[in-house]
């Protein structure tokens, strides 16, 4: 029996809501338009979190880098010795690596020089390096790229191999042997590995020097400022980048980034307010007249309020699980045209990376709270005022 | 069946107090017809509200079916309303962009009635009043008189003890006018008690009406 009454009420409801087809799509319209923009906000700003947070955690404990005259130079590899020597210090890897830009497509490759027999220095460039055949084919040397190296090169007509261009003007022609498959977008899409004697020719260097020399800390990681300490006195040219360092480097670019979204975050829920308050002030009078009909009718409130409840639950679920999937296929599937440029703007000369899916039950269930139960209320509060006024005084 | 006692109501319009009823009593027995006479503004209307439990009096007390509707919490008058009282009104006040059916089977949503049983009794109170040819059509489509049937099928749906009716000639013509008065005196016949408020004419000699009121600025004329 009571499911008879639910569902007649229910029935009603779903009448009425096509009864003001034009005005009830309107307001579809406007909160699916509102949640999508809020839900893609969110969904960007959780994915590129959650890729550098990823990307955090593949730095090595820290990072050293040689000044000289102001500008970075690189380090002779005979210091590593000497590093060695540091109580604390596990392991010291000289690195080879630098960015090379490639003309047709405008971006820059980051391009890594490493060796088969030395131990990689980060567990993720381990894993990415792994079951790779680095002796195939007849090239003079051969290379790992990231997805999108990769795309982009096909692109330019490079599907076995690449022509670098070496600062004295000469080719150095590397087959392809094999991609990426990595989780970790950010930091492989634009990758190229290759042995450290093909990275020193592309680049030009000595091959006594590194780019930068990257350190593991044996000893508790509280130790890490007692080692920077010691560095710096053995090698005052040094600048000792800890890792702590570029966690607080990426947070205040991703910081920073946020602000233009929170801006955009607060004019949405700014408009979604303003229509929740219009909304919660006053009902149009053909409105008030069918809750004076339908209390003279017999309809008590708690009747009323239970079939103007039905009604906006069914019009804003319908208008948030519509804004959700659209952000959804917006996000992953277009991956964000436009509104991802805010976020990733800083890499704009990189190839570019998919948004990891990175949906949140608690951010689902946020968007929920801020916009399905907001517009309930603010219809059940003008539809509560008139149903309490004598059904008399409002047919009048 | 109805009994009002000394009921004054004022309304407040604008910080000015409107006096629409000043001391009115009267008794209905059950099954009787009575008719509530008055120029447009002398509180007709107004006691027809107050007897179905649409507002509250200022003064005084109604009571129907034995009980106090003037008194009751705004729940049990709607269910007061629901199982006792048709109400037609003068504007038939039906819900637009709804059917016929639709209309008809509203005050019946509430209750907890399987569909089939308000499917039966939509269609008997749509033959009754001869509209059911029309129970799909969209009552905005509907002519005057049309609409006044689909009013009074949606008034009888729940089979009530008493009718109130406001000026339920006001929009028709003389023909459809007299198929209403017919309905009406059908309805006596069933022994359901009547209260027609009404300036027209074609009601003061009817035989079926067994009292008539005159209200005049409020108040009952002698």
């Amino acid at each position: 029996m009571l499911f008879s009454f639910r569902w007649l009420l229910l029935e009603y409801a779903v009448r009425s809501l096509f009864r003001r087809f034009g005005k009830n799509f309107f307001i579809f319209l406007i909160l699916s338009f509102l949640i999508f923009i809020l839900s893609s906000v969110l969904m960007i700003a959780e994915s590129i979190k959650a890729e550098l947070n990823a990307t955090l955690k593949t730095l090595p404990d820290i990072t050293l880098q040689r000044f000289v005259a102001g500008k970075q130079t690189q380090i002779p590899i005979s210091r590593v010795d000497a590093l060695l020597e540091i109580q604390g210090v596990g392991s010291v890897t000289p690195r080879i690596w630098g960015y090379y830009y490639f003309k047709p497509a405008g971006v820059n490759f980051s391009v890594v020089g490493l060796d088969i027999y030395e131990e990689p220095y980060s567990a993720t460039m381990a894993r990415l390096i792994k079951d790779v055949n680095w002796t195939q084919g007849s090239y003079d040397a051969m290379m790992i790229v990231g997805e999108g190296v990769k795309t982009i090169l096909r692109e330019n007509y490079y599907n076995d191999f690449f022509h670098f261009i070496t600062p004295e003007g000469q080719t150095k022609k590397v087959g392809i042997a094999g991609v990426f498959h990595s989780d970790l977008a950010l930091e492989a899409n634009d990758l190229i590995v290759l042995p450290k004697r093909a990275a020193y020719e592309i680049f030009g260097m000595n091959a006594s020097d590194a780019t930068d020399i990257v350190l593991k800390v044996s000893a508790n990681v509280s130790e890490i400022p007692t080692i920077v300490a010691k560095i710096i006195e053995k090698f005052p040219d040094l600048r000792v980048v800890t890792r702590d360092d570029i966690r607080v480097s990426y947070q205040n670019i991703f910081d920073y980034k946020s602000g233009f979204f929170l801006a955009l975050f607060c004019v949405c829920a700014f408009a979604f307010f303003i229509i929740v308050y219009d909304k919660s002030n006053a009902l149009s009078s053909e409105e008030k007249k069918e809750i004076g009909i339908l209390k003279a009718l017999g309809w008590d409130t708690d009747t009323v309020l239970q079939e103007k409840f039905f009604e906006s639950f069914i019009l804003s679920l319908g208008a948030f699980l519509f804004g959700l999937a659209t952000a959804l296929f917006y996000v992953y599937a277009l991956q964000a045209p436009l509104l991802r440029a805010i976020f990733t703007g800083y890499s704009a000369l990189k190839p570019p990376f998919d948004l990891p899916y990175t949906l949140s039950v608690s951010m689902i269930v946020l968007l929920f709270l801020l916009s399905v139960p907001v517009y309930i209320a603010a219809t059940l509060i003008p539809a509560w005022r008139t149903s309490i006024v004598d059904a008399d005084e409002v047919l009048r | 069946m109805i009994v009002v006692s000394n009921v004054s109501k004022i309304f407040t319009q604008a910080e000015e107090r409107v006096q629409a009823l000043s001391h009115v009593s009267l008794h209905v027995a059950q099954g009787e017809c009575v008719l509530l006479k008055g120029a447009s503004g002398s509180g007709k209307s107004t006691l027809l509200s107050l007897i179905a439990g649409l507002a509250q009096p200022t003064s005084g007390s109604i009571v129907v079916a034995g009980e106090e509707i003037s008194k009751m919490p705004e729940r049990l008058s709607a269910q007061m309303r629901r199982e006792r009282i048709g109400f037609i009104f003068q504007k038939f006040h039906l819900i637009p962009y709804l059917s016929v059916q639709e209309n008809v089977t509203t005050p019946l949503v509430p209750e907890n009635l399987p569909l089939h049983v308000i499917a039966e009794k939509a269609k008997r109170a749509m033959e009754r009043c001869r509209i059911a040819h029309k129970a799909h059509m969209s009552v905005h489509r509907l002519s005057g008189g049309e609409q006044q049937r689909t009013a009074i099928a949606r008034a009888l749906v729940h089979n009530p003890m008493i009718v109130l009716a406001d000026e339920p000639t006001a929009n028709l013509d003389r023909k459809l006018s007299l198929s209403l008065i017919e309905e009406l005196r059908a309805l006596k016949d069933e022994g359901v008690t009547l209260v027609v408020a009404t300036h027209d004419p074609l009601f003061f000699d009817l035989d079926f009406v067994d009292q008539t009121i005159e209200l005049h600025h409020g108040a009952l004329r002698p």
